[in-house]
């Protein structure tokens, strides 16, 4: 077992609409990722994964709000610091994030070497031109990026090309934990290729220590993380090896999201989330109890009227928020496997 | 270099087609009207003028330089012929004086009135937007709805209100004309003086009006930017939150500056009616005179002169707009 | 839609944009209802008579007449008539005839009148009077004749045959008509303007009219630049070029400048209030057409388009179900917009005297034009220009409030 880079314990984010509402899109969410490890978060778009990404930053500006809860980084709280100490100590040095759009992530009217200025004169005031220059142009190569990206503008950048350089600028200073949100989705094949080849070296040099992937293409987690999370309407679902979550699923909606791609062979980069029929529930109302009842197969009396459910462990560390016992889930699964067979 | 080399030479390009349409209008669009514009201007005469020789005069210059006894084609060159030259013929109404005369005697003032007022406008609109972007809160709420009043305001409007608040009730400064009725122009210190209390009242109603418009505009603008991708990213690289907001204004009043390109033919048409509500010596107020007196000529010609002086706005704006951008440079060298 | 509607009227800058609006329009619907008169009737002979009810007083002489004895009916009669300059220039002539400024009250009336009865001579030579000033003297004396007097005033009539007075009756001054029993009376709640016209009565027509050429221009401009704009987004190709180009082309050349070339060429003849908004719309489009091509062009290759393209569906049908529903909302800004700055437009113009022909119906520029001309701004008489400025800011801020009350729900990026 290695050391707990990130660890997150009842973590509560809301956002608040211009009519005053709070949006709860992060509820509870408790995670751990060791050193050397990579944690893979999927679900549907709308689940909050992509929320969960900017609430673990701990850094929160409207509309995103800090309700409650704790994140630690090699054991240090950050939410207990104040927003300019984690401006300063935390954000790029010990947790960096990777966009979603990394298309627009760069500012267009400056040169490469000029925001990497930016960034690391953030952290280190007296450092000098020549040294941040010298500094860059180190990591640019050792990551197979050729020097001369640093002078361009982004416009003059192909899209694989930004994309790669915006990675490199997250890891300028060698952060513990990088959170990448969808880092691959708006790119081609090979560009998605080298996307996730560059993160997985980022781990095996050292650069990063451990790191968090969001996406909805369920094929890239299981190729590149370690475990997966599966969050539905703000909370966890699922957790579990990435082995046992693709293979073995126990929650109904991992089963729905990872049931079909049990054969990667047959046109796995097909496989869509929306296969489950109806959408994630209006987070400013969540139904009580269950909230996948409501497009839920296996539903049941107790699902809504318990005010909520538990996230129950089961044996080697997964769990899943479900009411039906692990061994049940497998009978339902299996019986429906073989009705399946049948047609 | 390469790449700055080809958008002045586009944009110079531009200039001239824009330039030979400006043109192309002036000329064609009198002569799409029923009757021949001479017969049309004969016609005119009668009802005005006292001077028969003046008449006859006019009269026979206007036959020639419309030369429309001769192909459109041919005619028009003519027109440029005599445009190229600043032969705009005489003026009906001011007759002896010749319409370039008029022209030249009061280009000057509306130059010197209307730029700069734009200009002054154009930056205070700009920070005031900026501003409120970035405070939001009690600040932009109060500056929104003035400045979208102020830009509703029709230009003449916004002159009005300054002319009856600190011109008739409040006599703080004088509300009519370039200067003082009573002195002649020289360079000494009571002219120049009369020259800026007179200035005052026309180049703040046109600087108000302005910035209603421009403040909106960056308003919109700097918000869109603060909700760039990029800046989301920079906040989470532990940016210092000032750079970020340089940043953002820099990249929003980019689109700013090409936006006042667009409008600078508009506002000109705007300022023009302010000038005349103060019978400012410029250009409007000839226009005015020239459409009083039915004097075709000198309509004509300040109609083309402002559209000059727009296309020529537009062109330099669009020139400084290049060495500010850095995209340009970079991105046409491909 | 209903969802939309509602979206739109929880926003609280259309709101009130929309109140304003609405209540411009029912104040243009109704007015005429109740005035049958028309807008350019001359009533008053002399300009910019002054706001207030105008009694007539030939009527008011043969009303019933009633008795009120009110303490203060002499105070206010001498306030009226004597103005606190006359006071001024009172005193400061009987200080100059040697009396001691101390003694001298103006604000005691009935003390400084005795005072200056029995000083004032005209004859008398005040050093540094001027002649106009002394002018002015004689005058103001011969006003105060009967200032103080408590008796009232005959009336005669005039024999047909002799010429001579005959008098018919007496007036006092404690004599009241009652308002409601005057057979005549006007309310001119704006007065009147430079040829003597009832304002108001003008100002609702005017504003109506406006709004008709606004809304005709606004629909001219729009639906030009809107065709052409679907035409270069959709179609694109060498149609997109040449559309661009023009569009480029009248966006750097002035449109105002068009606007007073075309309305010149027209002629004072032809230039009806429905011409005039035509030619707005005409030279208005530009910024339409920019826009909504811009939008198609983003539009054109969703999967939605796509869809109906292989389905056959003919471009008619692909632009009408499949693109225009998605710019609408865009349009309709865009139209309010139009609407409001085709205003505008028409009042630059009416400045320059280029305005609808003035003999058939006023706009609200052509008020703004005539106060100019007869120089109301000068001599302040607001109610000859004021009213006419606050309708046009009001409708054209109404318009751009509801606009950005639009924007706001249909680009929350523009929220908070």
């Amino acid at each position: 077992m290695g050391k707990t880079m990130l660890e997150v314990r009842e973590l509560t984010t809301k956002y608040v609409t211009r009519y005053r509402e709070n949006v709860y899109a992060v509820d509870h969410v408790s995670l751990k990722v060791e050193e050397g490890r990579s944690l893979g978060i999927a679900g549907e778009s709308g689940c909050g994964k992509s929320t969960l990404a900017l609430s673990l930053m701990g850094y929160y500006f409207p509309p995103l709000h800090y309700t409650s809860g704790q994140i630690l980084i090699d054991g240090r709280d950050i939410s207990a610091m104040s927003p300019d100490d984690v401006r300063k100590s935390v954000l790029g040095a010990e947790i960096a994030y990777i966009p979603q759009a990394a298309m627009n992530a760069l500012n267009p009217t400056q040169k490469v070497i000029h925001f990497i200025e930016d960034v690391i004169r953030a952290h280190d005031l007296y450092i000098t031109k020549k040294d941040i220059y010298e500094r860059a142009r180190k990591l640019f190569e050792t990551l197979g990026l050729p020097a001369a990206v640093l002078q361009k503008y982004p416009v003059e950048l192909s899209g694989g090309m930004k994309q790669r350089t915006v990675i490199a600028i997250s890891v300028m200073l060698f952060p513990k934990v990088l959170i990448a949100d969808e880092p691959s989705s708006a790119l081609d094949v090979t560009s998605q290729k080298m996307v996730i080849k560059m993160l997985r070296q980022l781990m095996e040099v050292g650069f990063v220590s451990a790191m968090i992937f969001i996406t909805h293409e369920l094929p890239l987690l299981y190729n590149v993380t370690d475990d997966i999370m599966v969050m539905y309407a703000g909370q966890i679902v699922e957790k579990a090896t990435s082995e046992e979550a693709v293979f073995d699923p126990l929650h109904p909606y991992s089963k729905g999201l990872m049931g079909s791609i049990i054969v990667p062979e047959q046109g796995l980069r097909d496989v869509k989330l929306t296969a489950i029929p109806g959408v994630p529930p209006n987070l400013k109302n969540p139904p009580t109890g269950c909230r996948f009842a409501e497009r839920c197969k296996y539903v049941m009396k107790e699902c809504t009227s318990l005010p909520s459910i538990p996230l129950q462990e089961v044996s080697g560390g997964r769990s899943y928020r479900c009411l039906i016992p692990e061994a049940e889930l497998r009978e339902l699964y299996a019986r429906e496997a073989h009705s399946h067979g049948h047609h | 270099m390469k790449g700055y080399r080809k958008y002045f030479l586009n944009k110079l390009a531009w200039f001239f087609v824009t330039l030979v349409f400006a043109f192309l209008l002036n000329f064609i669009l009198p002569r799409l009207m029923p009757g021949d514009p001479v017969a049309a201007i004969a016609a005119r005469l009668a009802q005005g003028m006292s001077n028969a020789t003046g008449v006859q005069a006019i009269y026979e210059q206007y036959t020639e330089l419309f030369g429309t006894n001769k192909p459109i084609i041919e005619q028009f060159f003519i027109y440029i012929q005599n445009v190229v030259r600043g032969d705009f013929g005489f003026s009906f109404s001011q007759y002896p004086r010749k319409v370039a005369d008029v022209i030249a005697a009061s280009i000057g003032w509306t130059l010197a009135l209307q730029f700069p007022a734009i200009i002054v406008g154009w930056v205070i609109g700009n920070s005031l937007g900026a501003l409120a972007a970035y405070l939001r809160g009690g600040f932009d709420k109060a500056l929104l709805p003035v400045s979208i009043f102020i830009s509703n305001l029709p230009p003449f409007g916004m002159a009005v209100i300054l002319l009856v608040i600190f011109g008739v009730q409040l006599q703080w400064f004088p509300t009519s004309g370039g200067y003082g009725f009573d002195l002649i122009p020289s360079v000494s210190r009571t002219f120049l003086w009369s020259v800026i209390t007179h200035y005052q009242l026309p180049f703040w109603s046109i600087v108000l009006i302005a910035i209603g418009g421009q403040a909106i505009g960056m308003r919109s603008m700097a918000i869109y930017e603060l909700n760039a991708d990029y800046v989301k990213y920079s906040r989470f690289l532990g940016i210092k939150d000032r750079t970020i907001v340089w940043y953002v204004f820099r990249n929003a009043m980019l689109p700013q500056i090409t936006g006042l390109a667009l409008a600078i033919g508009t506002m000109v048409g705007g300022a023009l009616v302010a000038e005349i509500i103060f019978s400012y010596p410029g250009l409007g107020t000839t226009l005015l005179n020239g459409i009083l007196g039915q004097d075709y000529p000198l309509i004509s010609a300040v109609t083309l002169i402002i559209t000059l002086m727009a296309l020529i706005a537009n062109f330099l704006i669009e020139i400084l707009y290049g060495f500010l951008d850095p995209r340009i440079g970079a991105a046409q060298a491909d | 839609m209903q969802h939309t509607l509602r979206q739109i009227f929880r926003s609280g800058k259309f709101v009130v944009g929309f109140s304003i609006f609405a209540a411009i329009l029912l104040i243009v619907t109704i007015y005429p209802l109740l005035v049958r008169e028309s807008p350019l009737t001359i009533i008053g002979q002399g300009t910019f008579f002054p706001p207030g009810i105008y009694v007539s007083v030939y009527d008011s002489l043969t009303s019933p007449r009633y008795t009120l004895q009110l303490d203060d009916a002499a105070a206010k009669r001498l306030a009226s008539r004597l103005s606190d300059d006359d006071r001024l220039a009172m005193k400061e002539w009987l200080v100059g005839a040697g009396l001691l400024e101390s003694e001298i009250d103006t604000t005691d009336t009935a003390r400084l009148l005795g005072l200056w009865e029995a000083t004032y001579d005209p004859a008398k030579r005040i050093p540094g009077l001027t002649n106009a000033k002394r002018n002015y003297y004689v005058r103001l004396d011969a006003s105060l004749d009967g200032l103080l007097a408590t008796e009232g005033l005959s009336l005669a009539t005039k024999d047909p045959q002799t010429g001579a007075l005959i008098e018919t009756g007496q007036v006092a001054q404690t004599d009241y008509a009652n308002v409601s029993q005057v057979a005549n009376l006007r309310v001119l709640a704006l007065g009147t303007d430079n040829f003597g016209r009832d304002v108001l009565t003008e100002l609702v027509t005017a504003t109506g009219v406006s709004l008709q050429i606004g809304i005709v221009a606004g629909l001219v401009a729009t639906l030009i630049g809107l065709t052409l704009g679907l035409l270069a987004g959709y179609v694109g190709g060498l149609v997109d070029d040449v559309i661009t180009f023009v569009t480029n082309l009248f966006i750097v050349i002035p449109s105002f400048v068009l606007l007073i070339l075309i309305s010149f060429s027209i002629g004072q003849e032809q230039r009806g209030a429905f011409t005039i908004a035509v030619v707005i719309g005409l030279t208005g489009w530009v910024w339409t057409a920019r826009a909504v091509r811009a939008q198609v062009i983003s539009l054109r290759n969703r999967d939605h388009v796509n869809l109906s393209k292989l389905s056959g569906h003919s471009i008619f049908r692909i632009i009408v179900a499949d693109i225009l529903p998605y710019i609408a909302s865009y349009v309709v800004m865009a139209l309010i917009l139009q609407i409001s700055s085709a205003i505008l437009a028409e009042a630059g113009l009416s400045i320059l005297g280029l305005g609808p022909r003035t003999t058939d119906v006023p706009t609200l520029g052509q008020m703004m034009n005539w106060a100019f001309i007869y120089q109301a701004y000068i001599l302040g008489k607001w109610w000859a220009y004021l009213p006419a400025l606050a309708a046009i800011a009001l409708v054209s801020f109404s318009m751009n409030l509801m606009n950005t009350g639009l924007d706001q729900v249909f680009n929350p990026a523009l929220r908070e």
